[in-house]
């Protein structure tokens, strides 16, 4: 099957997906018995019956809830995600202003979370039983099953105070202006305006929490990466390989680990989805204004148009992801070409 | 090899970065969970906007640096009331300007008021009560009031009432016009820049990042130290810590109990602790149908009696108040006035009321954490104290807008609240009488089974205008509630922050929290 093809049926799956998230997210959104009156009016206002008439014929609160959810349908397709309560922009220009900075941080723990988890997976099945791979499976149990806010807190705590080995919270450090937006990634809007210093400060904000997310889905990757390795290298065909006098590398490199590779992909896949949907504490934590913050504070206001935008947005990033999965997929295996 | 490599680069990249503003410049950086989304004074109305247009604009009067007991003047020089209590007559401030030079006028004065009332945003109430504001000459201006209304003054020093420049917000979209609500577009124009006369302007709001402040340099009154302000927005309280403890920040404004313990003992930081203004207390419901026992007013003098008040506070600092008042507020009673737990009076009463083995009652309260006291901690030991004169409290704890609901829908029995004045006024209180919002609509106590000793006393509350007639008639409604009110007020906790040691000025506030231009550093 040729590749565009390939694609355009991924595609058309997900349009019906698309639809049915916003019918849920609209309807959890409005089982939870909370009036979002409560939560967007100061008391002294809840009792001036003509303010509150009046915010919920701006909000579309006084129509009944299925005429609430075509219209938010149809503006939908308008490409119109409509207006946060909380903060009265337009979901889509909020969304604009907070994703970068998540994409920026799930990119750098991606990678270092790869590099340590796919890193360690390899050395474990390599040196199997060896005290390589107790260390490496040690080190990913710590990745899965320590909280992610502990781990962000003892780093902030050792390496930022005790050690003054990394920069604190925040993008960049709170003296510093932003570069002008190009992207919203300050690595790449600092470099095209040439703002070195300002780089390097956002480079540095990284490191800590791309270290403390990295170890975080290290430990999950590190794992598949381990037991998918151990069930190639035991393979009939690369016993073949070896009595063939293959050297050992290219036995590991060029034949295991490129078999290995699909159940790898997936887990990877599936880290930065979750990673670009958004860290909401190790975001609280690091004082690291993305959407996880965002879609936080909209769900504690109960700002229903910014829950749905978010909802959406969540959706639409795993199917994008999801989508780059399997065209990964279609590189690695031909079986999947040829079907 | 490799993976010290990578450790190795990373280390040196995060050395090679200490980058700062300007070298010269006095700069303040303050640690704070931001809580707003609005800059503009008729539109924002939190903590955070308190402590940024405390010192972007000013306002015809105003309180002491310290506390909220007194009305002084600000960009008016003084004022007169008409004998009816109805209209109030203000002479500018000749000597004020705002930051591009411009004298403020009665124009200015009139144009602010009404935008805000027309708005309607979230501060708008405070000018609900303002018939109309006229311009006399450039320098006087006039308030008249729909019904006298003895909070007016204090209402006036909130800084939802600061004076705008009319000039340069109507040339960027902003109006006072009766349908200001969808007319007026100069929220984004105030979200990046003050139009007021304060010591600093608002520079950059980068929400949910930072808020910066630069010095007004053509301030009309004196300057203030730091050149520039940054207001980091740091929503998590152990980060701000972290921020404070590696020098990053000079004071953080939202820690828990938690930090500001470890802070007392670190020699670089200052931790200063006064009692808030917000009460901690129990609401009891008066409808049978929905408080059961506790709707009984023996009973709830009876829970009153079984707190153990001083290890509310304890657990938190603070002071127990006497009543739901704050202490601090013109004619609050001190702890000295509050109740001591008697548990044999506590026991007597349950008997009479006819309840000689207790009973069995549901605690609802809000998973939440305000200024660091933890509810669920006092919820248990509401419970604890209870239990020894027979009450058997189950906990009911929810989600804060759930439980909110029941409270606000006055479902909830028995319930556990706080309450931080919205005027900085003993009228505040009124909500806790029969009539007022938590006393009828919260709890139930409605006017028809109120008493006409509490009706009458809070009617002549409501008219007073003579101060001290006002806190003659304030200590009487205190003394009644403190017997027969339907709430047991048990904490008004601590209100602690953190700085650097060297940071001189700082005192809490009761309305903006913190006024950053008394700030400075020793040299």
């Amino acid at each position: 099957m040729p590749l565009y093809r390939y694609i355009l049926r991924r595609i058309v799956f997900v349009i019906p997906l698309l639809i049915g998230i916003t019918l849920a997210a609209f309807m959890i959104a409005n089982l939870v018995p909370a009036d979002p009156i409560n939560a967007n009016l100061p008391q002294s206002q809840l009792n001036n019956p003509e303010i509150v008439a009046a915010f919920r014929e701006r909000w579309g609160l006084d129509r009944p809830l299925p005429e609430q959810y075509l219209t938010y349908l149809s503006n939908l397709l308008r490409g119109d995600f409509g207006t946060s309560i909380k903060t009265r922009q337009p979901i889509g220009a909020d969304i604009a202003r907070y994703l970068p900075a998540t994409i920026e941080l799930a990119t750098y723990s991606l990678i270092v979370g790869v590099g340590f988890g796919v890193g360690l997976g390899l050395l474990s099945a390599v040196r199997r039983n060896s005290i390589w791979d107790f260390l490496a499976r040690g080190l990913s149990l710590i990745g899965i099953s320590v909280p992610v806010f502990l781990l962000a807190l003892i780093g902030l705590s050792v390496l930022y105070v005790q050690l003054d080995l990394v920069a604190g919270p925040g993008r960049l450090d709170f003296t510093m202006s932003e570069p002008p937006f190009v992207t919203g990634l300050l690595t790449i809007d600092a470099a095209l305006a040439g703002e070195w210093q300002v780089w390097q400060s956002a480079v540095a904000h990284l490191v800590l929490p791309s270290l403390v997310l990295g170890l975080y889905i290290s430990g999950l990757i590190s794992r598949v990466t381990r037991s998918s390795m151990l069930e190639v290298l035991s393979s009939d065909y690369l016993r073949t390989a070896r009595s063939k006098g293959l050297a050992e590398r290219p036995v590991v490199l060029r034949h295991a680990f490129r078999n290995a590779l699909v159940p790898i992909i997936t887990v990877i896949g599936l880290s930065y989805g979750s990673l670009l949907s958004g860290a909401v504490l190790t975001e609280t934590i690091f004082a690291w204004p993305g959407i996880g913050r965002y879609m936080f504070r909209a769900s504690t206001s109960q700002d229903f148009p910014a829950i749905m935008g978010v909802s959406l947005l969540i959706a639409f990033i795993y199917v994008l992801v999801n989508l780059g999965v399997d065209i990964l997929y279609y590189f690695v295996d031909p079986r999947i070409r040829a079907a | 090899m490799k993976l010290k490599l990578i450790a190795a680069s990373a280390l040196a990249l995060a050395l090679t970065a200490s980058a700062v503003y300007a070298q010269d410049e006095r700069v303040l950086v303050v640690a704070h969970a931001e809580s707003t989304d609005s800059l503009d004074p008729a539109r924002g109305y939190t903590q955070t906007t308190g402590i940024i247009e405390q010192v972007t604009y000013e306002t015809l009067v105003t309180f002491p640096v310290e506390n909220a007991g007194e009305i002084l003047p600000q960009l008016a020089s003084d004022w007169t009331i008409a004998e009816d209590g109805l209209s109030y007559t203000f002479n500018l401030n000749t000597a004020a300007t705002f930051w591009n030079g411009d004298p403020v006028t009665a124009d200015d004065v009139v144009f602010s008021i009404n935008r805000l009332k027309n708005i309607q945003g979230n501060p708008s109430f405070l000018a609900a009560g303002i018939e109309s504001v006229t311009a006399d000459d450039a320098d006087t201006v006039t308030f008249t009031l729909a019904a006298v209304d003895p909070t007016f003054l204090t209402k006036l020093a909130n800084p939802a009432l600061s004076v705008l420049h009319a000039g340069l917000v109507r040339e960027n979209g902003g109006s006072d016009a009766a349908d200001a609500a969808t007319s007026d577009m100069a929220e984004s124009f105030l979200n990046g820049t003050s139009a007021g006369t304060g010591p600093y302007i608002l520079e950059e709001w980068d929400p949910q990042v930072r808020t910066v402040l630069v010095r007004n340099e053509a301030y009309w009154g004196d300057a203030p130290y730091f050149d520039r302000i940054v207001i980091a927005n740091v929503p998590d309280a152990a980060t701000q810590y972290s921020l404070l403890q590696n020098g990053e920040a000079d004071i953080a404004l939202d820690l828990t109990a938690n930090e500001i313990e470890t802070a007392s003992t670190n020699a670089n930081l200052v931790v200063a602790s006064t009692p808030g203004n917000i009460v901690h207390f129990l609401l009891m419901n008066r409808n049978p149908d929905i408080g059961g026992p506790m709707s009984n007013p023996l009973v709830q003098q009876a829970v009153r009696l079984s707190l153990d008040y001083p290890g509310y506070v304890e657990l938190w600092g603070g002071i127990t108040p006497a009543t739901t008042m704050a202490f601090g507020l013109a004619g609050a009673f001190g702890s000295d006035r509050a109740l001591t737990r008697d548990l044999d009076a506590a026991r007597a009463l349950l008997a009479e009321a006819g309840y000689p083995d207790g009973f069995d009652i549901t605690l609802d309260y809000p998973i939440f954490t305000f200024q660091g006291v933890n509810m669920e901690t006092n919820a248990q030991k509401i419970q604890a104290d209870l239990a020894e004169v027979g009450i058997n409290v189950t906990l009911n704890p929810a989600e804060l807008q759930i439980s909110l609901e029941g409270y606000r829908n006055g479902t909830q029995g028995f319930g556990y609240w706080f309450w931080g004045p919205d005027i900085l006024d003993p009228n505040d209180q009124l909500a806790f009488l029969p009539g007022g919002k938590v006393a009828t609509e919260r709890a139930q106590w409605t006017e028809d089974m109120a008493d006409s000793e509490i009706l009458a006393l809070r009617d002549q509350a409501l008219v007073e205008t003579d101060q001290d007639a006002r806190l003659a008639v304030w200590a009487q409604i205190q003394e009644y509630m403190q017997q027969n009110g339907t709430f047991a007020a048990f904490l008004q906790p601590n209100v602690s922050t953190a700085f650097v040691a060297g940071l001189e000025g700082y005192v809490w506030h009761p309305q903006w929290l913190v006024d950053l231009a008394e700030l400075s550093r020793a040299e």
